[in-house]
């Protein structure tokens, strides 16, 4: 594999799969291309984990396929692929330099290169002084950096995380998300698994909704986003002034202590007069076209996936 | 193919540095050693502390106590070989009850001795009257005096039944005192044990054997046997036969065991026979156990913390399996590698007289290194499809103790096995994939004719065995790891075996 290159795609065609009688994935199908952040998000027993262990070999897909730059899965070895699942476990009687260095080797690493990655990785997210402990020694925190380690040492073509922030401190975060921006720097391929939608926002460049065995949106957060838009606006004033209520032309979406979320009625009033006519009367504190946040798609398609299903 | 060395040589190299591994190589084999020992060699040292006492009621009158005490000394001697056994006859001098009996019992054997007296007299006298036929009124002297005589007779015969009636019940004033006075002394710990010999012991064979431990079967034995001796001697000089052919015919017998081997006789000794392979057997048990029970964790161990997800998403499961089968296999063989070199040095050094062990050869190493491997092989396949389905470390512990129990099990066999190591049922038994390595760890070296038959069938069996178990383990290993927290039901575990 060149890892210069552009090509680096991961692409999952089609996949079904059902554990007995439950289906798990309908005909899950997305793209993703190299440098890219994908985030992969669903509720609870959506079949994201049941993804990320197809995309990992671990599970096999009862039909579909799944590519990585044109060559199927199960044609190809391991180490091309970083995990990091979301139940996390290590040996905890081992000490934490032969852990990595284990894992280094599972992935075609020598011994020696193994050493020297985990010890530059170990350096990086601050924890140098722990090589030589025993896991068992450790706080939850600093053996969660560890598995982060494991996952990245050989520097995968792919990296998958589920849910990689929880149990992360906020500095710690900032370390992980420097680094994986690094990673998606050298045109690599970084799938992420979150409840987080607000992390998710932030890291992911495309994203893939899944609920209920099937794909409820798959696209570039931008234009998801796009795709969302109200044409709302948000605004908020100093001092409690009713005005906005009293406006018949604006119809409120959601009214909080100070502020408004709004649309115009159409060819009401033009945005100018409004803002003059607020102006008025407050000060406008804070005024934005709103976007639609991930979160509130998420709910939003959720909700409407189960009221066509009721 | 390099991943499920890399999972070997993790495997091996973890547990190898582990304290349990160390202990279990190199101090449990001599503490199980020193347990089975240890009674054995206080049992033989204990009764060469001190002489035994040993008291005797003798009723019989036949002066027992000298004969005891001669072949006691003869067979039982200490290590300075003075007598390992002091015989002294109870005495009872000083109960007043049986002194004055015994007055009593003296005053009627003086009456009868002096009536004896006056009757031989008299006897005497008419024997001089009929002599001498001049003697003045002969008839009438010697009708009187045949009175006298008669009257005398009649007095003797009733002071006879009277000592006779007394004596017995002396006697028996005498055997209860005795034995009131032995218990006391037994009690005390003066005497080891007492003997009551009853007036007819010789005819009936039985004689009374007084002891706090009846249980000491070593100290029955041996009195039975003298007391056997000197009873059938007793008998033997009743029927007059001389006394210097019986001593030649009663000189001590004792067996020397010998065993054919195929490289010819051997001499039997039944610690090295029959403990021997039982140190062999608790050997073979362990390197399995332990091999296999670290597969069994270790399983366990990446199933629980879910190390196994991060495991199958870089190797495949057989590869996995494949790989800790591997890498603790060698373990369990550099285990008795160690056993085998520290028992080569204990020859060398001569603690161990490899000569008189016969069964001490190349030959019975290879085939525990053989048999080690197939019970490891078969028993560890078995152990990751326990450790792979259960759902928690106490389940799977209840079963792995189950197969601990099963596999130990010829152990309670092992006296059937000394006796006859070639019994059908032994036989049998050995065809049963689960017990065969114990059973024929046993068998060959206590077999006196090859077995070469059953060697080569076991191994094959067990070879055949290892390949279904395997087939089986590897399929389930593959589809149960991934499920958390939930115990497959019997019918998803069968659905696995048989999928495609």
């Amino acid at each position: 594999m060149n890892k210069e290159t552009n090509e680096n795609i991961l692409e999952v065609r089609n996949v079904i799969k059902s554990f007995k009688e439950t289906l798990v994935l309908n005909g899950l199908s997305f793209k993703v291309q190299g440098g890219e952040t994908f985030g992969l998000l669903g509720p609870n027993g959506a079949g994201k984990t049941t993804t990320m262990r197809m995309i990992m070999n671990i599970l096999r897909p009862d039909s579909g396929e799944i590519y990585f730059n044109g060559t199927p899965r199960n044609k190809l070895e391991g180490v091309h692929f970083g995990y990091l699942p979301e139940e996390r476990g290590l040996y905890p009687r081992a000490r934490v330099i032969d852990v990595l260095v284990y894992f280094g080797t599972l992935n075609n690493m020598t011994s020696r290169k193994a050493e020297v990655e985990a010890i530059r990785y170990l350096d990086r997210l601050g924890i140098i002084e722990y090589t030589d402990a025993r896991i068992n020694e450790l706080s939850k925190g600093i053996q969660q950096k560890i598995q982060f380690i494991a996952a990245f040492l050989h520097d995968p073509e792919v990296l998958i995380l589920d849910e990689p922030f929880t149990g992360l401190d906020p500095i710690n975060q900032t370390v992980l998300l420097e680094i994986l921006e690094e990673y998606k720097k050298k045109n690599k391929i970084l799938i992420i698994s979150t409840h987080m939608m607000d992390q998710a926002e932030k890291i992911c460049d495309h994203i893939c909704l899944i609920n209920q065995a099937q794909v409820v949106i798959d696209g570039p957060v931008d234009a998801i986003r796009k795709q969302f838009r109200e044409d709302a606006y948000y605004i908020e004033l100093e001092g409690n002034y009713p005005i906005l209520s009293e406006l018949d032309n604006v119809q409120i979406l959601e009214e909080g202590k100070n502020s408004y979320k709004f649309v115009l009625k159409r060819g009401a009033i033009s945005l100018a007069d409004l803002l003059k006519k607020v102006e008025e009367k407050a000060r406008i504190r804070r005024f934005e076209v709103f976007e639609p946040s991930l979160h509130d798609i998420f709910i939003r398609l959720i909700q409407e996936q189960a009221e066509e299903k009721a | 193919m390099k991943n499920l060395f890399r999972v070997a040589r993790w495997e091996f190299v973890t547990r190898i540095k582990s304290r349990s591994f160390l202990f279990n190589t190199f101090v449990s084999p001599f503490l199980f050693a020193a347990v089975i020992m240890l009674p054995l060699f206080i049992f033989n040292m204990q009764p060469q502390i001190s002489t035994k006492l040993i008291g005797i009621i003798d009723l019989s009158g036949l002066h027992i106590k000298d004969e005891l005490q001669r072949e006691l000394n003869r067979s039982y001697r200490l290590n300075n070989r003075s007598s390992e056994y002091m015989v002294m006859t109870v005495a009872v001098g000083n109960s007043p009850t049986y002194k004055e009996m015994l007055n009593k019992y003296h005053e009627i054997r003086n009456r009868l001795d002096s009536i004896t007296t006056v009757y031989n007299q008299i006897k005497e006298q008419r024997m001089q009257y009929y002599k001498n036929r001049r003697i003045p009124n002969r008839d009438y002297v010697l009708r009187s005096s045949y009175e006298k005589l008669q009257n005398a007779r009649d007095e003797k015969e009733l002071i006879q039944i009277e000592l006779s009636r007394f004596k017995t019940a002396l006697d028996s004033v005498y055997k209860r005192e005795a034995q009131r006075m032995a218990d006391s002394l037994l009690y005390t710990d003066v005497l080891n044990a007492y003997l009551v010999f009853q007036p007819d012991f010789a005819k009936t064979g039985v004689v009374e054997f007084h002891t706090k431990n009846p249980g000491d079967l070593r100290e029955i034995d041996r009195f039975e046997k003298i007391l056997h001796t000197i009873i059938i001697k007793k008998r033997i000089l009743d029927d007059q036969i001389p006394r210097s052919k019986i001593q030649k015919w009663f000189r001590p017998i004792h067996i020397k065991r010998y065993q054919l081997l195929p490289q010819g006789d051997q001499e039997w000794n039944f610690y090295v026979q029959f403990y021997g392979p039982l140190i062999g057997v608790f050997l073979l048990f362990m390197a399995i156990f332990t091999a296999g029970g670290y597969v069994f964790s270790s399983v366990l161990l990446e199933k629980s913390n879910r190390v196994i997800e991060v495991l199958l998403s870089y190797v495949n499961s057989s590869q996995l399996m494949g790989g800790k089968i591997l890498g603790l296999g060698s373990l369990g063989l550099v285990q008795i590698f160690s056993w085998i070199v520290i028992t080569a040095l204990l020859v060398a050094s001569g603690l161990l007289p490899a000569s008189k062990i016969s069964y001490l050869n190349m030959q019975n190493a290879l085939y525990f290194v053989i048999y080690f491997s197939l019970g490891f092989l078969f028993y560890g396949s078995i152990f990751v499809t326990i450790g792979s389905v259960s759902a928690s470390e106490y389940d799977a512990q209840q079963i792995n103790q189950l197969l601990r129990t099963i596999a130990i099990f010829p152990v309670l066999l092992s006296l059937l096995v000394l006796a006859n190591p070639n019994a059908p049922l032994i036989r049998a038994l050995c065809y049963i994939p689960f017990l065969t390595p114990s059973f024929m760890i046993m068998r060959i070296p206590l077999s006196s004719v090859p077995i070469t038959f059953d060697i080569y069938a076991t191994i094959i069996l067990m070879v055949v065995s290892i390949i279904v178990m395997i087939w089986i383990s590897g399929r389930v290993f593959r589809m149960s790891t991934l499920m958390i927290g939930k115990k497959p039901t019997a019918r998803e575990i069968w659905s696995w075996i048989k999928i495609k």
